[in-house]
This record gives structure tokens, sequence and C-alpha cells, in this order.
């Protein structure tokens, strides 16, 4: 059983439908990537699963349980099993870094604090910013705000991570020290589900690839078979475009 | 010119003006966060209120802005009176400086209010929090932070120039103090001189004490001068 399915869900803002009918699965530990054009409908994809926007038709199953968007406590549950990183890292900029990490764990899930904060410790440790425990968001980088944001994802514990487009607002030079960190956590089996327009990370990280466009599902597999030899015309257009080589 | 300055008279009076001092404090204080109290409703209702209530207050943020601090409090003072309604001076100045003030800050808080990253409260939500939560812990310390060096500026305003106007209507501030007393012997000059100096000073203390508050509060990097 797959532990996350996704099927024919479709979403609108106000009279335009942005989803029109998605199906796709992620097992445990798995690492799957949505690409494909702007517009396509990755990122609302990532949004609707956490309960930022919700399905105006379709089911979204965690571990076999159909979720109800409509009803608050479904939506806090799904919230505790899934946590997103965004494009613009939205960390809380009156905030530190240790305090941006524990902040959620302590107050919201009322979780030990000193357990919590050596969580942070560890987690900090590992997106190699130990000795930023007491920085605010705006003396750091991009890449060092979006590994912060990654810890405060990971310190809730989820069950699936999503990253939307984490790389898309780095300088170019500061993208590979976010990629380390998300390279490691495939290594250790996090299931995560990756919107990217980093087509090389893509290939060596994913074990699958659904390719999206105008709101729905146009062709998805193992990265070598769809990236190199996609079957549809719109794959074969977009990756004709994207991939030099 | 040959005046000779003599502040003898003036140091004998220093308590006066000490006293002076205190009151001018002490309603630049309440005005101000009477006025606050002003501002953070009225710009609550400007953000999300229904728009006969906008109107209303936009009305009044118009009425009390652009007319002097100093007509509006002889209206309290004088104006009233015709109708029977007689407060003292210094009731009369708190509450004309407080609406006034309550315009300006409704102005302040409103900016405030559109500052609001919406990004942020969306990370506070899928982390589980509340509206509320959002409020608390994302908000409310968000608008604190980027109004506080308008809010500190404008306590300044209200305590050294808002007050002083009570000298007109016979409440002896600062300002008041120091024309009463010279008065007696015509030394304005010198009485004046050392009233400026206390300004300086009170504005001083006033703009110290905000400057830390905010740093330690709000992590604002205030300059006193």
């Amino acid at each position: 059983m797959p532990h996350l399915e996704v099927s024919d869900v479709r979403a609108r803002y106000g009279s335009l439908e942005v989803l029109s009918g998605v199906s796709f699965t992620v097992d445990r530990g798995e690492v799957v990537a949505l690409v494909g054009p702007s517009g396509s409908g990755k990122s609302t994809v990532l949004r609707l699963l956490v309960g930022l926007l919700p399905p105006s038709g379709g089911t979204v199953r965690v571990a076999g349980e159909p979720v109800d968007y409509r009803r608050a406590a479904m939506v806090r549950a799904v919230r505790d099993r899934m946590a997103i990183v965004f494009q613009q890292y939205n960390l809380f900029q009156n905030m530190d870094v240790l305090k941006n990490v524990t902040l959620a764990p302590v107050r919201i899930k009322g979780r030990d604090r000193r357990e919590v904060e050596d969580l942070a410790r560890r987690l900090l440790d590992r997106v190699g910013l130990g000795d930023k425990l007491h920085a605010y968001p705006d003396e750091l980088s991009g890449g060092q705000q979006q590994r912060v944001a990654i810890a405060r994802a990971l310190a809730m514990q989820p069950e699936i991570l999503l990253l939307d487009e984490v790389t898309s607002a780095l300088d170019p030079e500061l993208v590979n020290e976010v990629l380390e960190v998300i390279r490691d956590l495939a290594r250790e089996g996090m299931t995560m589900i990756l919107v990217s327009h980093e087509m090389a990370f893509v290939r060596e990280i994913a074990d699958r690839v659904v390719m999206m466009d105008k709101g729905s599902v146009v062709e998805e597999g193992p990265p070598a078979e769809i990236l190199d030899n996609p079957r549809t015309a719109r794959a074969r257009d977009f990756f004709g475009k994207i991939l030099r080589h | 010119m040959n005046y000779t300055f003599q502040f003898g008279v003036v140091w004998r009076d220093f308590p006066y003006l000490l006293d002076g001092a205190l009151l001018t404090f002490q309603i630049g204080l309440l005005a101000f966060w009477g006025g606050a109290l002003i501002g953070l409703v009225l710009a609550a209702f400007k953000t999300f209120g229904p728009r006969p209530v906008r109107w209303l207050v936009d009305a009044y943020v118009v009425f009390l802005t652009n007319t002097p601090a100093l007509i509006q409090i002889y209206f309290l003072y004088y104006g009233l009176a015709e109708f029977r309604i007689r407060w003292s001076g210094e009731f009369c100045l708190l509450l004309g400086l407080t609406l006034n003030a309550g315009a300006y800050l409704t102005m302040i808080m409103r900016a405030g209010f559109l500052s609001v990253r919406r990004t942020e409260m969306e990370a506070g939500e899928v982390m589980g929090m509340s509206r509320l939560q959002q409020v608390r812990y994302v908000v409310a310390p968000h608008i604190a932070k980027t109004i506080y060096p308008a809010l500190a500026n404008f306590f300044i305003v209200i305590l050294v120039m808002g007050t002083s106007v009570g000298a007109i209507i016979g409440v002896n501030e600062l300002t008041g103090q120091a024309i009463t007393r010279a008065s007696f012997n015509y030394r304005w000059l010198e009485y004046f001189t050392v009233v400026a100096g206390m300004y300086v000073v009170l504005t001083f203390i006033a703009s110290i004490g905000l400057a830390l508050f905010g740093r330690w509060a709000f992590r604002v990097k205030a300059r006193v001068f």
C-alpha cells in the first residue's frame, strides 16, 4: 500500500481550475519529483496536501486513510504527518534560528522543551548551522535560511517532507549547500515529494518523476526513463527545452 | 546688546520647573497610551471593518490630523464651556492630545497591519498553529517591531510639541510653569533658556529609554539621536 495516494484530485482558484484530476502515489522511503513548466500546478499539489488550498474533488489517502480537508481535525492530523519547506523559506523574522525550529513543537505540539531543543541542535548541526543558533533570519544568507527552514520542518518529525522549489530563490553558488542536505535526507530514507527545476538533481535523487502540465499529470516513471526517453510529445518538448545536452 | 543674564531667580524657581517637567511627562505618557489604544482599535476597524465604519475612521483621521492640536484643545476648553461643560485645563489638554494622537497613531498602526507577511502566517498554519496562535507568535511581534520606530518618534512629538500647547489654556506643564514664573520677574530669556535645556534632557531620557526598550523587546536598532 502506498503511503500517500493522490487520486483524481482537483482544485480551483475561483473559476480557474488549477488542478484537473491529478493522480500519483508515494511509497514509504521514496523520493518523488514533481516537474513541469511554470503554472502546471506542481506547487499547488503541495499546498493542497498540507491543507492550504481545499480540493474541489478527488481523494487523498495517507496510509490508506482518506483525508477530509473540510474537517479541521483531519487537516491538523495531516499537518502532523507532512511538513513543507517553501521556496521563500518563510522563516519567522522576529525569532532567532533556534526559536524558529523549536516554536511549533514546543508551543503547538506541547513537547518537552529540553528534548525539542536537543533535537533542534542536532538538526541544525546536521544542516551545518550548529554555530548559528542565535542568529536572526535577516543575518543569514538565503542558503542558510533555507537550511534552517528544512531543520524547522524536520523538527516537526514528519513522515513526508514536501519541498517546494527550495532552491529557486537562491543565488547559484548557494544551491549546492541546500541540495547537499536533501541528498543526505534521501540517503537516510526520508519520504519526500520534491518540486524542482534542477533536473540534474532530480535525475540523481528521485526514485520516480511525475511530469505535470496544465494541472494534470502528463507522464510518470523512473528518472532515466522519463528524462531521457519521454513517451509523450509534451514531455519530449519540455525536457528537450530544459535539458541542454 | 547689553543684556545681563541673571540665572539666579531661575535656579530658585527650579523646583517649580521640575514640577512642570513632571506634569509634561505624565500628560505626554497618558496621551500617548490613550492614543495608542484608539489607534489600535481604529486601525483594526479600518483594516477589517465594513465600508461605513472605514469611512468613519477616515473622517476621524482626516479631521484630526488636518486641524491644529491647539484648535482642538480650544474647542474642548472654550467651546464646550458654552454648553456648560467646564473641564479643567489639564483634562482638556490630556483629552485633546489623546484624540489627536489617536488619529496619527491610527495611521501608524494601519501601516503595521498592512505589513503582515501572509507567507509567514502560512508557515505557522502548516505547522499546526491556529489563527490566534499565528497572531500571537507571528503577526503581533512583527507589527510591533515594524511600527516601533514610528511610535517612538511620535511619543517625542507629543511629549515636546503636544504638551506645551497647555501653556495657552493655563496648564502649568513645563512651558506653562515657565511663563507663570517669569511673569513675576520678567526674566523670560533665562527661563526659556533653562526650559529649552530641560526639554532636551527630557527628550534625551525618553529617547534612551525607548531605544533600549526597542532593542530589548523587538531588536530594533534605533539610534538615540
